[in-house]
């Protein structure tokens, strides 16, 4: 699959494809497993079996400062490299309970299921936790792919679902962590209690902590230079001390883009993590949601059952109390905030109270649903302009009249025009547009439970009502609708089956069209 | 008998490398051939496999450019080699800029195409600028456009429709065709003293911004001498920015917020 290669490094983190861990969690949204980081240190473990895969446990538990025990009838060429080592020794017999005394786990690496089980039967009977090698369901815990900056560990664990894409995983992120990383991990654990002491407030210093991950004191410790480093800081702590009492609060008013977390942007994501509190409603899915850092606070400001969402106004006052508190406030919206995200009412109130933000935009439910759905917004024979409109005013049913709405050669996108879908497209015909005039609903666009209804405004409200559509969805109207015959891609079978579409095409896609990025790149290991 | 390969058309987004999509670097890094624009910036491109080949079909100025045809042909080829081709363009690939014409070709070649959204040049300048593209009061819709035609054929619209104050206009591609828009939106009914703002390289570290009305833009924007791509922004919402509607704290918060965001662009 992933072929890993040479990169260098970038802050930017490049993430594993998320929804494909997302859709993989999907089935059984519970963690199978805890990790953890054993202290080893001069305790005792086994290792039974002789081979290669044995000899590399062994290996493991010594580089952790682990004494290792080595139980095996014979023991092969694998253990060349270690058998000096003083901390090893070896017994060769079948491992008996006697064995097991005064052990801290057992690593089963026989390679023999019949002799690993007995081993758990063993450990069992001893209380001692035991792993079994490739088989991490037989025994207490599986053991991850390690990525090595000691300090710094990364362990990827599949939860012994997939070893292998763990490994991918830990492939890609070892061309991307730097080797000097350690001496960072190092560097700031030197600085730990002194800074404790310096700034006491825990949210204080940890943002102290960001600017100096991300400045010229991390680039100097990279590059070696700890000395400099040691001196830079300082000051930098004493500028951060005096310059007052309270932190600057801020507001990053971030689009989330149509739900599929793969289309966050690195600019969303980066401040999702930055986050003291989010801010957020129901246009959000949970994949996105949790993307934030776990121990930002949350404010749901949506609807609720029973319950109207919290007042325009209101919300943009919270978000000037939760920044005057010194907080960075995440804004979270679906789509892009600047396209009928009321993005522009929340600024107004920031602006005149003086509070700083940023605004990043998102992907909005036109282009998610036009990519997703294989209809261009735009194409030289079809359509050279778009209009993006809403369906639900208060006055009419569409947020602009007829003229403009009603072009030639312009693809009109209406958003939250569900629930007047039928009125409104007897109202197009009223208005003069042919009823033959394609129409495309897209629900759930980009989701993998997207679907996708097309037919012409005279009959599009009674397919989309056979097809049980109810939202959320976008409503794409324009010849350009035609082209998705062709284009459709997303959750579909392989091209030229795909030319056979139905008026009504379901897409329940599993993981993976989902992951899409996955299926090709096993095709090219192949050649 | 090779795999057949894959073509990833591949929005880039507006130009600010902290604005490209996850899915985007994510297949940038597995990309065997990366087929690209002239609008692509060197360091979204640093995201690429350092052992992709890379194919610059891009438009430059005083240069022949790679005809449509044959960028099609480019992408067909690389694809039945059995590469993984990302296809990467400015902006989104089906909001202007031809991307449907490729996913088409590659489909009538037998080819898959997946295409992968960007944040669009309309979306980027707005939040960049602070100017809302929708906004209560001001804007209820927003139209995108292009300004650019086929060689030889004039600007084909219903002017009318097109001059309705409450839709913000957006006008991609429009720096050589500006003073027509305009005056044939005024000669329609659209208020000579509407704002409008011209975005230049948005959202790029040599963006520039200038706000005027639109019975002035075009002479504006041409003694500006703009290089690189220029957006348009037609419409009242242009008054949240600049001097003429907006109150000192809200210019000032707006230029605070587009220096914060500059900073925290790591390549900017």
């Amino acid at each position: 699959m992933v072929r890993p290669h040479d990169t260098r490094f970038r802050r930017l983190p490049i993430q594993p494809t998320i929804s494909a861990l997302n859709a993989i969690n999907a089935g059984d949204k519970a963690m199978q497993q805890l990790p953890v980081c054993l202290n080893m240190s001069d305790r005792l473990v086994v290792v039974t079996g002789g081979g290669q895969t044995a000899a590399r446990r062994a290996e493991t538990a010594l580089r952790a400062g682990a004494r290792v025990r080595v139980v095996a009838e014979h023991v092969g060429d694998a253990f060349d490299d270690i058998t000096d080592d003083p901390r090893i020794e070896i017994r060769n017999s079948a491992l008996e309970r006697a064995d097991l005394d005064g052990v801290f786990v057992v690593f089963a690496a026989s390679g023999n299921t019949a002799d690993d089980a007995a081993v758990v039967r063993l450990a069992r009977e001893a209380n001692v936790m035991v792993n079994v090698a490739d088989h991490s369901a037989l025994g207490d815990f599986s053991i991850p792919s390690i990525i090595d900056r000691s300090p710094l560990l990364i362990a990827v664990s599949s939860s012994g679902t997939s070893p292998l894409f763990g490994r991918l995983i830990t492939q890609r992120l070892e061309a991307t962590i730097p080797a000097a990383f350690g001496n960072l991990t190092r560097f700031l654990g030197s600085i730990r209690d002194g800074l404790t002491q310096r700034i006491p407030d825990s949210r204080r210093r940890r943002r102290f902590l960001e600017t100096i991950v991300d400045g010229t004191v991390a680039d100097l410790v990279l590059s070696g230079n700890e000395e400099r480093a040691r001196t830079l800081l300082a000051k930098e702590a004493d500028s951060f001390v005096s310059g007052g009492d309270t932190p600057e609060g801020e507001v990053y008013l971030v689009g989330g883009g149509p739900g599929d977390p793969d289309l966050l942007t690195f600019r969303a994501l980066r401040l999702m993590q930055r986050a003291d509190v989010v801010v957020y409603d129901r246009l959000i899915g949970s994949p996105i949601l949790e993307l934030v850092r776990p121990d930002a606070e949350r404010i749901y400001v949506g609807k609720k059952r029973n319950q109207h969402a919290l007042p325009q106004d209101e919300i943009s006052r919270l978000l000037v109390r939760l920044a005057r508190d010194g907080k960075r406030v995440l804004r979270l919206k679906g789509g892009d905030p600047f396209i009928f995200g009321r993005g522009g009412e929340e600024i107004e109130l920031l602006a005149s109270e003086g509070i700083p933000f940023q605004i990043v935009p998102g992907i909005t439910a036109a282009s998610g649903c036009s990519s997703f759905a294989g209809i261009p917004l735009t194409h030289r024979d079809h359509a050279q302009a778009c209009i993006f409109v809403t369906g639900h005013t208060k006055t009419g049913r569409l947020s602009s009249d007829w003229a403009t709405v009603l072009q030639p050669n312009q693809t009109v996108v209406v958003y939250m025009g569900l629930a007047v879908l039928g009125d409104l497209m007897r109202d197009f015909i009223a208005n003069g547009a042919d009823p033959s005039l394609p129409v495309a609903i897209i629900e759930n666009g980009t989701r993998p439970n997207q679907k996708v209804a097309t037919g012409t405004l005279s009959d599009i409200a009674s397919i989309t009502e056979a097809a049980g559509i109810t939202g959320p969805a976008l409503i794409i109207i324009g010849t350009v609708v035609t082209l998705r015959e062709k284009l459709a891609w997303f959750n579909q079978p392989a091209p030229k089956d795909a030319a056979a579409t139905a008026a009504l095409s379901s897409e329940t896609g599993g993981l993976a069209a989902a992951s899409a990025p996955d299926v090709p790149v096993e095709g090219a290991a192949v050649r | 008998m090779k795999m057949p390969g894959r073509v990833y058309l591949v929005g880039a987004g507006p130009g600010d490398p902290e604005l490209l999509t996850l899915k985007a670097a994510n297949l940038l890094a597995v990309a065997d051939v990366i087929v690209f624009d002239r609008l692509v910036s060197p360091e979204i491109l640093a995201f690429a496999n350092p052992q992709a080949r890379r194919i610059p079909v891009g438009k430059e100025p005083r240069r022949h450019p790679v005809p449509q045809s044959e960028i099609n042909r480019i992408l067909v080829r690389e694809a039945r080699a059995g590469h993984l081709v990302v296809r990467l363009k400015g902006g989104d690939p089906f909001v202007f800029g031809r991307g449907s014409e490729e996913a088409l070709a590659l489909r009538a070649a037998g080819l898959r195409c997946d295409v992968v959204p960007g944040i669009t040049a309309a979306q980027g300048c707005a939040a960049a600028t602070g100017v809302p593209l929708t906004h209560r009061g001001l804007a209820t819709s927003v139209r995108f456009i292009t300004g650019h035609c086929r060689a030889d054929e004039p600007l084909d619209f219903d002017w009318d429709g097109l001059a309705d104050p409450a839709t913000t206009l957006v006008i991609y591609m429009g720096a050589a065709n500006i003073a027509e828009i305009a005056t044939r939106l005024q000669g329609h009914g659209r208020d000579p003293d509407t704002p409008v703002m011209a975005i230049n390289n948005g959202t790029r570290p040599d963006e520039r911004r200038l706000v005027s009305r639109l019975a002035d833009i075009a002479i504006t924007a041409a003694d500006a001498s703009f290089a690189g791509p220029v957006v348009f922004i037609v419409g009242d919402v242009v008054a949240l920015y600049g001097d003429s509607h907006m109150s000192p704290a809200l210019q000032s918060a707006l230029a605070t917020a587009n220096d914060v965001s500059r900073e925290a662009a790591p390549y900017a």
